[in-house]
Protein backbone atom coordinates (compact mmCIF):
# COMPACT_ATOMS: atom_id res chain seq x y z
CA UNK A 1 0.00 0.00 0.00
CA UNK A 2 2.89 2.31 0.73
CA UNK A 3 4.01 2.33 -2.90
CA UNK A 4 0.54 2.99 -4.35
CA UNK A 5 0.60 6.76 -3.83
CA UNK A 6 3.87 7.40 -5.77
CA UNK A 7 2.63 5.30 -8.72
CA UNK A 8 -0.59 7.31 -8.89
CA UNK A 9 1.40 10.54 -8.69
CA UNK A 10 3.61 9.40 -11.59
CA UNK A 11 0.52 8.49 -13.58
CA UNK A 12 -0.91 11.98 -13.02
CA UNK A 13 2.37 13.56 -14.09
CA UNK A 14 2.62 11.58 -17.30
CA UNK A 15 -1.08 11.99 -18.10
CA UNK A 16 -0.69 15.76 -17.71
CA UNK A 17 2.26 15.76 -20.08
CA UNK A 18 0.33 13.66 -22.62
CA UNK A 19 -2.75 15.88 -22.41
CA UNK A 20 -1.07 19.28 -22.45
CA UNK A 21 2.10 19.12 -24.54
CA UNK A 22 1.98 20.89 -27.93
CA UNK A 23 3.85 17.90 -29.40
CA UNK A 24 1.87 15.18 -31.15
CA UNK A 25 1.89 11.86 -29.28
CA UNK A 26 0.55 8.61 -30.72
CA UNK A 27 0.74 5.06 -29.48
CA UNK A 28 0.70 2.45 -32.23
CA UNK A 29 0.82 -1.32 -32.59
CA UNK A 30 2.88 -3.22 -35.12
CA UNK A 31 0.19 -2.86 -37.82
CA UNK A 32 0.37 0.93 -37.52
CA UNK A 33 -3.07 1.07 -35.88
CA UNK A 34 -3.43 4.10 -33.58
CA UNK A 35 -4.21 2.88 -30.06
CA UNK A 36 -3.95 6.26 -28.36
CA UNK A 37 -3.63 9.87 -29.51
CA UNK A 38 -3.14 13.02 -27.47
CA UNK A 39 -5.26 16.21 -27.75
CA UNK A 40 -2.53 17.98 -29.76
CA UNK A 41 -2.86 15.35 -32.49
CA UNK A 42 -6.68 15.41 -32.42
CA UNK A 43 -6.61 19.18 -32.69
CA UNK A 44 -4.21 19.12 -35.65
CA UNK A 45 -6.21 16.58 -37.66
CA UNK A 46 -9.53 18.11 -36.48
CA UNK A 47 -11.11 14.77 -35.62
CA UNK A 48 -12.78 13.46 -32.44
CA UNK A 49 -10.94 10.70 -30.62
CA UNK A 50 -13.33 7.93 -31.79
CA UNK A 51 -12.49 8.73 -35.44
CA UNK A 52 -8.78 8.37 -34.73
CA UNK A 53 -8.43 5.41 -32.36
CA UNK A 54 -8.28 2.02 -34.10
CA UNK A 55 -7.65 3.76 -37.42
CA UNK A 56 -4.50 3.35 -39.48
CA UNK A 57 -2.03 6.24 -39.14
CA UNK A 58 -1.73 6.08 -42.96
CA UNK A 59 -5.22 7.56 -43.21
CA UNK A 60 -3.81 10.82 -41.84
CA UNK A 61 -0.65 10.88 -43.95
CA UNK A 62 -0.17 11.84 -47.60
CA UNK A 63 0.73 8.81 -49.77
CA UNK A 64 4.32 9.94 -50.41
CA UNK A 65 5.42 9.65 -46.76
CA UNK A 66 3.56 6.40 -45.93
CA UNK A 67 6.43 4.06 -46.95
CA UNK A 68 8.83 6.10 -44.79
CA UNK A 69 6.56 5.78 -41.74
CA UNK A 70 6.11 2.06 -42.33
CA UNK A 71 9.85 1.56 -42.49
CA UNK A 72 10.54 3.66 -39.38
CA UNK A 73 7.79 1.93 -37.38
CA UNK A 74 9.20 -1.49 -38.29
CA UNK A 75 12.62 -0.26 -37.20
CA UNK A 76 11.24 0.89 -33.84
CA UNK A 77 9.63 -2.54 -33.40
CA UNK A 78 13.10 -4.07 -33.47
CA UNK A 79 13.63 -2.27 -30.13
CA UNK A 80 15.48 0.80 -31.35
CA UNK A 81 14.63 4.47 -30.81
CA UNK A 82 14.18 6.01 -34.24
CA UNK A 83 14.41 9.70 -35.07
CA UNK A 84 13.80 11.41 -38.42
CA UNK A 85 12.52 14.60 -40.03
CA UNK A 86 9.79 14.94 -42.60
CA UNK A 87 7.71 17.55 -44.35
CA UNK A 88 4.06 16.58 -44.69
CA UNK A 89 0.49 17.45 -43.91
CA UNK A 90 -1.41 15.37 -41.36
CA UNK A 91 -5.14 14.93 -41.72
CA UNK A 92 -6.39 18.16 -43.27
CA UNK A 93 -3.57 20.31 -41.87
CA UNK A 94 -1.21 22.44 -43.90
CA UNK A 95 2.15 20.77 -44.59
CA UNK A 96 4.67 21.34 -41.81
CA UNK A 97 8.20 20.24 -40.97
CA UNK A 98 8.22 17.59 -38.24
CA UNK A 99 10.92 16.18 -36.02
CA UNK A 100 9.66 12.66 -35.30
CA UNK A 101 10.83 10.27 -32.57
CA UNK A 102 9.52 6.71 -32.28
CA UNK A 103 10.13 5.08 -28.91
CA UNK A 104 9.44 1.35 -28.44
CA UNK A 105 7.62 0.17 -25.29
CA UNK A 106 9.18 -3.02 -23.96
CA UNK A 107 7.43 -5.65 -21.87
CA UNK A 108 9.34 -8.76 -20.79
CA UNK A 109 12.02 -8.07 -23.40
CA UNK A 110 9.54 -7.76 -26.21
CA UNK A 111 8.29 -4.64 -28.03
CA UNK A 112 4.53 -4.38 -27.47
CA UNK A 113 3.93 -0.97 -29.02
CA UNK A 114 5.61 2.24 -30.17
CA UNK A 115 5.10 5.79 -28.97
CA UNK A 116 5.56 8.51 -31.54
CA UNK A 117 6.36 12.08 -30.50
CA UNK A 118 6.34 14.65 -33.32
CA UNK A 119 7.53 18.22 -32.80
CA UNK A 120 6.65 20.98 -35.23
CA UNK A 121 9.97 22.49 -36.42
CA UNK A 122 8.57 24.49 -39.32
CA UNK A 123 9.71 27.93 -38.05
CA UNK A 124 13.16 26.61 -37.21
CA UNK A 125 13.53 24.96 -40.61
CA UNK A 126 12.35 28.08 -42.41
CA UNK A 127 14.75 30.35 -40.56
CA UNK A 128 17.53 27.88 -41.29
CA UNK A 129 16.69 28.02 -45.01
CA UNK A 130 16.60 31.80 -44.79
CA UNK A 131 20.04 31.87 -43.19
CA UNK A 132 21.39 29.58 -45.92
CA UNK A 133 19.95 31.87 -48.60
CA UNK A 134 21.43 34.94 -46.88
CA UNK A 135 24.76 33.17 -46.62
CA UNK A 136 24.73 32.50 -50.34
CA UNK A 137 23.84 36.16 -50.92
CA UNK A 138 26.76 37.28 -48.77
CA UNK A 139 29.13 34.97 -50.59
CA UNK A 140 28.01 36.44 -53.89
CA UNK A 141 28.36 39.93 -52.40
CA UNK A 142 31.92 39.21 -51.23
CA UNK A 143 32.83 37.93 -54.67
CA UNK A 144 31.46 41.03 -56.37
CA UNK A 145 33.14 43.35 -53.91
CA UNK A 146 36.50 41.64 -54.17
CA UNK A 147 36.31 41.86 -57.94
CA UNK A 148 35.40 45.52 -57.86
CA UNK A 149 38.13 46.36 -55.38
CA UNK A 150 40.63 44.35 -57.36
CA UNK A 151 39.89 46.01 -60.73
CA UNK A 152 40.98 49.59 -59.85
CA UNK A 153 43.71 48.26 -57.58
CA UNK A 154 45.20 46.19 -60.43
CA UNK A 155 45.11 49.26 -62.67
CA UNK A 156 46.83 51.34 -60.00
CA UNK A 157 49.56 48.72 -59.60
CA UNK A 158 50.07 48.54 -63.35
CA UNK A 159 50.17 52.33 -63.69
CA UNK A 160 52.72 52.73 -60.91
CA UNK A 161 54.91 50.27 -62.81
CA UNK A 162 54.34 52.21 -66.03
CA UNK A 163 55.30 55.54 -64.39
CA UNK A 164 58.72 53.99 -63.79
CA UNK A 165 59.35 53.46 -67.50
CA UNK A 166 57.57 56.38 -69.15
CA UNK A 167 59.74 59.40 -69.80
CA UNK A 168 59.10 62.05 -67.17
CA UNK A 169 57.12 65.08 -68.46
CA UNK A 170 56.01 63.18 -71.60
CA UNK A 171 52.27 63.25 -72.39
CA UNK A 172 52.11 59.49 -71.66
CA UNK A 173 53.62 60.07 -68.22
CA UNK A 174 50.94 62.67 -67.52
CA UNK A 175 48.22 60.30 -68.79
CA UNK A 176 49.49 57.52 -66.58
CA UNK A 177 49.51 59.84 -63.58
CA UNK A 178 45.95 61.04 -64.25
CA UNK A 179 44.76 57.47 -64.72
CA UNK A 180 46.42 56.51 -61.45
CA UNK A 181 44.52 59.27 -59.71
CA UNK A 182 41.24 58.08 -61.27
CA UNK A 183 41.93 54.45 -60.32
CA UNK A 184 42.53 55.39 -56.70
CA UNK A 185 39.35 57.46 -56.67
CA UNK A 186 37.44 54.45 -58.06
CA UNK A 187 38.90 52.31 -55.30
CA UNK A 188 37.78 54.83 -52.73
CA UNK A 189 34.30 54.92 -54.30
CA UNK A 190 33.92 51.15 -53.97
CA UNK A 191 34.82 51.39 -50.29
CA UNK A 192 32.28 54.19 -49.84
CA UNK A 193 29.66 51.96 -51.51
CA UNK A 194 30.49 49.24 -49.01
CA UNK A 195 29.91 51.68 -46.15
CA UNK A 196 26.54 52.71 -47.58
CA UNK A 197 25.42 49.12 -48.13
CA UNK A 198 26.65 47.85 -44.78
CA UNK A 199 24.93 50.76 -43.03
CA UNK A 200 21.58 49.74 -44.56
CA UNK A 201 22.12 46.08 -43.70
CA UNK A 202 23.07 47.00 -40.14
CA UNK A 203 19.84 48.87 -39.62
CA UNK A 204 17.77 46.11 -41.19
CA UNK A 205 15.17 45.00 -38.67
CA UNK A 206 16.26 47.66 -36.20
CA UNK A 207 14.66 50.76 -37.68
CA UNK A 208 11.04 50.96 -36.53
CA UNK A 209 8.78 51.26 -39.57
CA UNK A 210 6.52 54.28 -39.56
CA UNK A 211 3.52 55.40 -41.59
CA UNK A 212 4.91 57.61 -44.30
CA UNK A 213 2.71 59.84 -46.48
CA UNK A 214 3.96 58.85 -49.94
CA UNK A 215 2.88 62.07 -51.67
CA UNK A 216 5.17 64.07 -49.40
CA UNK A 217 8.20 61.94 -50.30
CA UNK A 218 7.40 62.10 -54.02
CA UNK A 219 7.14 65.88 -53.77
CA UNK A 220 10.60 66.08 -52.18
CA UNK A 221 12.08 63.91 -54.93
CA UNK A 222 10.42 65.99 -57.64
CA UNK A 223 11.63 69.24 -56.08
CA UNK A 224 15.18 67.99 -56.00
CA UNK A 225 15.14 66.75 -59.57
CA UNK A 226 12.78 69.33 -61.11
CA UNK A 227 15.58 71.28 -62.83
CA UNK A 228 16.93 68.19 -64.59
CA UNK A 229 13.43 66.98 -65.52
CA UNK A 230 12.63 70.44 -66.87
CA UNK A 231 15.91 70.69 -68.80
CA UNK A 232 15.28 67.47 -70.70
CA UNK A 233 11.68 68.44 -71.42
CA UNK A 234 10.30 65.61 -69.32
CA UNK A 235 6.98 65.15 -67.55
CA UNK A 236 6.27 63.26 -64.34
CA UNK A 237 2.64 62.24 -63.72
CA UNK A 238 1.82 61.27 -60.18
CA UNK A 239 -1.39 59.51 -59.13
CA UNK A 240 -1.55 58.94 -55.40
CA UNK A 241 -4.88 58.65 -53.52
CA UNK A 242 -5.52 61.23 -50.77
CA UNK A 243 -3.96 60.39 -47.38
CA UNK A 244 -2.14 57.44 -48.94
CA UNK A 245 0.44 56.09 -46.53
CA UNK A 246 2.96 53.28 -46.71
CA UNK A 247 4.61 51.47 -43.84
CA UNK A 248 8.37 51.93 -44.07
CA UNK A 249 11.21 54.33 -43.66
CA UNK A 250 11.24 57.88 -45.02
CA UNK A 251 14.90 57.95 -46.01
CA UNK A 252 14.68 54.61 -47.82
CA UNK A 253 11.57 55.59 -49.73
CA UNK A 254 13.13 58.88 -50.71
CA UNK A 255 16.36 57.22 -51.83
CA UNK A 256 14.50 54.51 -53.79
CA UNK A 257 12.28 56.95 -55.70
CA UNK A 258 15.17 59.35 -56.22
CA UNK A 259 17.26 56.57 -57.74
CA UNK A 260 14.43 55.39 -59.99
CA UNK A 261 13.70 58.89 -61.28
CA UNK A 262 17.41 59.61 -61.78
CA UNK A 263 17.65 56.44 -63.86
CA UNK A 264 14.62 57.44 -65.93
CA UNK A 265 16.25 60.78 -66.68
CA UNK A 266 19.66 59.26 -67.37
CA UNK A 267 18.36 56.46 -69.61
CA UNK A 268 15.64 58.40 -71.41
CA UNK A 269 15.15 57.89 -75.11
CA UNK A 270 16.32 60.85 -77.19
CA UNK A 271 13.59 59.99 -79.75
CA UNK A 272 10.74 61.21 -77.50
CA UNK A 273 10.23 63.47 -74.50
CA UNK A 274 10.55 61.67 -71.17
CA UNK A 275 7.30 60.63 -69.52
CA UNK A 276 7.28 59.07 -66.06
CA UNK A 277 4.13 57.78 -64.41
CA UNK A 278 4.07 57.05 -60.72
CA UNK A 279 0.94 55.37 -59.37
CA UNK A 280 0.12 54.12 -55.90
CA UNK A 281 -2.67 51.69 -55.01
CA UNK A 282 -3.72 49.60 -52.02
CA UNK A 283 -6.43 49.93 -49.39
CA UNK A 284 -5.69 50.64 -45.76
CA UNK A 285 -4.46 47.48 -44.03
CA UNK A 286 -3.54 45.82 -47.32
CA UNK A 287 -0.32 45.57 -49.29
CA UNK A 288 0.61 48.82 -51.00
CA UNK A 289 1.74 48.81 -54.61
CA UNK A 290 3.76 51.62 -56.15
CA UNK A 291 4.33 51.41 -59.90
CA UNK A 292 6.97 53.54 -61.52
CA UNK A 293 6.96 53.50 -65.32
CA UNK A 294 8.97 55.44 -67.88
CA UNK A 295 9.14 55.58 -71.69
CA UNK A 296 12.93 55.40 -71.81
CA UNK A 297 15.49 53.16 -73.50
CA UNK A 298 14.36 50.04 -71.64
CA UNK A 299 16.45 47.07 -70.53
CA UNK A 300 16.84 43.86 -72.51
CA UNK A 301 15.59 41.55 -69.74
CA UNK A 302 16.22 38.41 -71.78
CA UNK A 303 19.89 39.31 -71.67
CA UNK A 304 20.04 40.97 -68.24
CA UNK A 305 17.82 38.40 -66.53
CA UNK A 306 18.38 38.16 -62.81
CA UNK A 307 21.19 40.70 -62.99
CA UNK A 308 19.03 43.82 -63.15
CA UNK A 309 19.32 44.49 -59.41
CA UNK A 310 22.81 43.05 -59.06
CA UNK A 311 25.55 45.28 -57.65
CA UNK A 312 27.88 46.80 -60.28
CA UNK A 313 25.86 45.39 -63.18
CA UNK A 314 25.26 47.85 -66.01
CA UNK A 315 22.94 47.73 -68.98
CA UNK A 316 23.71 50.94 -70.82
CA UNK A 317 27.50 50.99 -71.03
CA UNK A 318 27.53 54.06 -73.25
CA UNK A 319 25.96 56.13 -70.45
CA UNK A 320 27.92 57.01 -67.35
CA UNK A 321 26.91 55.03 -64.30
CA UNK A 322 28.36 52.66 -61.76
CA UNK A 323 25.76 49.91 -61.36
CA UNK A 324 24.85 50.82 -57.80
CA UNK A 325 21.45 52.57 -58.04
CA UNK A 326 19.11 49.63 -58.58
CA UNK A 327 21.03 47.49 -56.10
CA UNK A 328 20.43 50.17 -53.46
CA UNK A 329 16.75 50.45 -54.41
CA UNK A 330 16.32 46.70 -53.95
CA UNK A 331 18.23 46.70 -50.66
CA UNK A 332 16.11 49.58 -49.35
CA UNK A 333 12.82 48.02 -50.42
CA UNK A 334 13.73 44.65 -48.94
CA UNK A 335 14.86 46.18 -45.67
CA UNK A 336 11.32 47.61 -45.38
CA UNK A 337 9.95 44.08 -45.83
CA UNK A 338 8.87 44.74 -49.42
CA UNK A 339 9.80 43.45 -52.83
CA UNK A 340 10.51 44.97 -56.23
CA UNK A 341 9.90 43.63 -59.73
CA UNK A 342 10.79 44.95 -63.14
CA UNK A 343 9.35 44.63 -66.61
CA UNK A 344 10.78 46.32 -69.67
CA UNK A 345 10.71 46.54 -73.45
CA UNK A 346 13.73 47.86 -75.29
CA UNK A 347 12.76 51.06 -77.06
CA UNK A 348 9.50 51.39 -75.11
CA UNK A 349 10.35 51.82 -71.46
CA UNK A 350 10.75 50.26 -68.06
CA UNK A 351 8.28 49.64 -65.26
CA UNK A 352 9.15 48.93 -61.64
CA UNK A 353 6.59 47.59 -59.21
CA UNK A 354 7.31 48.03 -55.51
CA UNK A 355 5.10 46.13 -53.08
CA UNK A 356 5.23 47.13 -49.42
CA UNK A 357 3.53 45.40 -46.48
CA UNK B 1 52.70 40.75 -82.52
CA UNK B 2 49.30 41.63 -83.98
CA UNK B 3 47.13 42.08 -80.91
CA UNK B 4 43.44 42.70 -80.29
CA UNK B 5 42.51 44.23 -76.93
CA UNK B 6 38.98 43.93 -75.55
CA UNK B 7 38.28 45.63 -72.24
CA UNK B 8 35.43 47.92 -71.19
CA UNK B 9 37.81 49.89 -69.00
CA UNK B 10 39.70 52.64 -70.90
CA UNK B 11 42.42 52.78 -68.24
CA UNK B 12 43.24 49.10 -68.72
CA UNK B 13 43.38 49.65 -72.48
CA UNK B 14 45.76 52.57 -72.03
CA UNK B 15 47.93 50.55 -69.67
CA UNK B 16 48.04 47.51 -71.95
CA UNK B 17 48.81 49.55 -75.06
CA UNK B 18 51.66 51.34 -73.31
CA UNK B 19 53.13 48.14 -71.91
CA UNK B 20 53.02 46.48 -75.33
CA UNK B 21 54.76 49.52 -76.81
CA UNK B 22 57.52 49.39 -74.19
CA UNK B 23 58.05 45.73 -75.07
CA UNK B 24 58.31 46.68 -78.72
CA UNK B 25 55.15 44.77 -79.59
CA UNK B 26 52.80 47.51 -80.66
CA UNK B 27 53.33 47.09 -84.41
CA UNK B 28 49.66 46.37 -84.92
CA UNK B 29 47.06 46.59 -82.22
CA UNK B 30 43.34 47.26 -82.22
CA UNK B 31 41.44 48.07 -79.04
CA UNK B 32 37.74 47.86 -78.28
CA UNK B 33 35.72 48.76 -75.21
CA UNK B 34 32.69 46.99 -76.59
CA UNK B 35 32.88 43.22 -77.14
CA UNK B 36 30.25 43.28 -79.89
CA UNK B 37 32.27 45.76 -81.94
CA UNK B 38 35.38 43.68 -81.34
CA UNK B 39 33.57 40.60 -82.60
CA UNK B 40 32.52 42.35 -85.81
CA UNK B 41 36.09 43.48 -86.31
CA UNK B 42 37.48 39.99 -85.72
CA UNK B 43 35.00 38.37 -88.12
CA UNK B 44 35.94 40.92 -90.77
CA UNK B 45 39.61 40.14 -90.19
CA UNK B 46 38.87 36.44 -90.72
CA UNK B 47 37.30 37.15 -94.12
CA UNK B 48 40.28 39.26 -95.26
CA UNK B 49 42.76 36.75 -93.81
CA UNK B 50 44.33 39.15 -91.28
CA UNK B 51 43.63 37.42 -88.00
CA UNK B 52 45.25 38.87 -84.86
CA UNK B 53 47.86 36.59 -83.33
CA UNK B 54 46.73 37.43 -79.81
CA UNK B 55 43.45 38.47 -78.28
CA UNK B 56 43.61 39.92 -74.76
CA UNK B 57 40.09 39.53 -73.44
CA UNK B 58 38.60 40.99 -70.27
CA UNK B 59 35.98 38.75 -68.63
CA UNK B 60 33.83 41.13 -66.64
CA UNK B 61 32.16 43.48 -69.11
CA UNK B 62 28.58 44.78 -69.21
CA UNK B 63 26.10 43.31 -71.73
CA UNK B 64 28.50 41.06 -73.63
CA UNK B 65 31.00 39.56 -71.19
CA UNK B 66 34.27 37.86 -72.10
CA UNK B 67 32.54 34.49 -71.73
CA UNK B 68 29.74 35.62 -74.05
CA UNK B 69 32.36 36.73 -76.55
CA UNK B 70 33.98 33.28 -76.47
CA UNK B 71 30.60 31.62 -76.91
CA UNK B 72 29.82 33.84 -79.90
CA UNK B 73 33.19 32.97 -81.36
CA UNK B 74 32.59 29.22 -81.11
CA UNK B 75 31.22 29.00 -84.65
CA UNK B 76 34.47 30.43 -86.02
CA UNK B 77 36.83 28.41 -83.87
CA UNK B 78 38.09 26.31 -86.79
CA UNK B 79 39.14 29.39 -88.77
CA UNK B 80 41.03 30.75 -85.76
CA UNK B 81 42.57 27.59 -84.33
CA UNK B 82 46.36 27.66 -84.70
CA UNK B 83 46.40 31.29 -85.86
CA UNK B 84 44.99 33.15 -82.90
CA UNK B 85 45.56 32.70 -79.17
CA UNK B 86 43.12 34.15 -76.68
CA UNK B 87 44.40 35.24 -73.26
CA UNK B 88 41.86 36.08 -70.62
CA UNK B 89 42.96 39.15 -68.72
CA UNK B 90 40.93 39.47 -65.56
CA UNK B 91 40.94 41.08 -62.16
CA UNK B 92 38.84 38.25 -60.80
CA UNK B 93 40.48 35.73 -58.53
CA UNK B 94 37.64 33.20 -58.68
CA UNK B 95 39.08 29.68 -59.04
CA UNK B 96 36.04 28.64 -61.11
CA UNK B 97 37.24 30.93 -63.94
CA UNK B 98 40.29 28.78 -64.58
CA UNK B 99 38.26 25.59 -64.94
CA UNK B 100 35.82 27.34 -67.23
CA UNK B 101 38.62 28.82 -69.33
CA UNK B 102 39.94 25.31 -70.02
CA UNK B 103 36.70 24.39 -71.78
CA UNK B 104 37.49 26.83 -74.62
CA UNK B 105 40.08 25.46 -77.06
CA UNK B 106 41.03 28.96 -78.25
CA UNK B 107 41.99 30.12 -74.76
CA UNK B 108 45.74 29.82 -74.24
CA UNK B 109 45.81 31.13 -70.70
CA UNK B 110 44.28 33.17 -67.92
CA UNK B 111 46.26 36.15 -66.68
CA UNK B 112 45.50 38.23 -63.62
CA UNK B 113 45.59 41.99 -63.97
CA UNK B 114 47.72 44.01 -64.02
CA UNK B 115 49.55 43.00 -67.14
CA UNK B 116 53.32 43.42 -66.77
CA UNK B 117 56.61 42.76 -68.54
CA UNK B 118 56.80 39.12 -67.37
CA UNK B 119 53.29 38.29 -68.50
CA UNK B 120 53.86 39.88 -71.91
CA UNK B 121 57.08 37.88 -72.22
CA UNK B 122 55.13 34.74 -71.43
CA UNK B 123 52.64 35.53 -74.19
CA UNK B 124 55.39 36.37 -76.67
CA UNK B 125 57.27 33.13 -75.96
CA UNK B 126 54.08 31.27 -76.65
CA UNK B 127 52.92 33.17 -79.73
CA UNK B 128 56.07 33.91 -81.69
CA UNK B 129 57.35 30.28 -82.06
CA UNK B 130 53.81 29.26 -82.93
CA UNK B 131 53.62 32.00 -85.55
CA UNK B 132 56.98 30.95 -87.00
CA UNK B 133 55.80 27.35 -87.17
CA UNK B 134 52.57 28.37 -88.86
CA UNK B 135 54.46 30.48 -91.42
CA UNK B 136 56.84 27.60 -92.19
Amino acid sequence: MKTAAPVAATEIRFRSLFENTPELILYQNENSTILDANPAFLKLVEKPKDQVLNHQYDEFLPPEVRPLFKEKLAEAFTGRIVRFEMYASQGGSAPRHWDVVKVPLMEHGKVVGVHMVARDITEKTQSQDQILAQNKDLQQFTYIVSHNLRAPLANALGLVGLLGVEEADSPEFEHARTHLQVSLEQLDKVLQDMNTILAIRDKQGLAEPEDVPLAEIVLQVLQNLQDVVHECGGTVRVTIPDHFQVRGNRAYLYSSLFNLLSNSIKYRDAQRPLLVELTATGEEGQEKVITFADNGLGIDLAQAGADVFQLYKRFHPTHPGRGVGLYLVKTHVESMGGRIEVSSQVGEGTQFTITLP
Amino acid sequence: MYTLLIDDDPITIFLTERLLKHEGLSDTAASFQDATEALHFLLKQITVGLVPQVVLLDLNMPLVSGWDFLDLLKRHEIQLQGHCLVYLLTSSVAPSDKARAETYPLVAGLLHKPLNKQKIQQIRDHVLPAATAADA
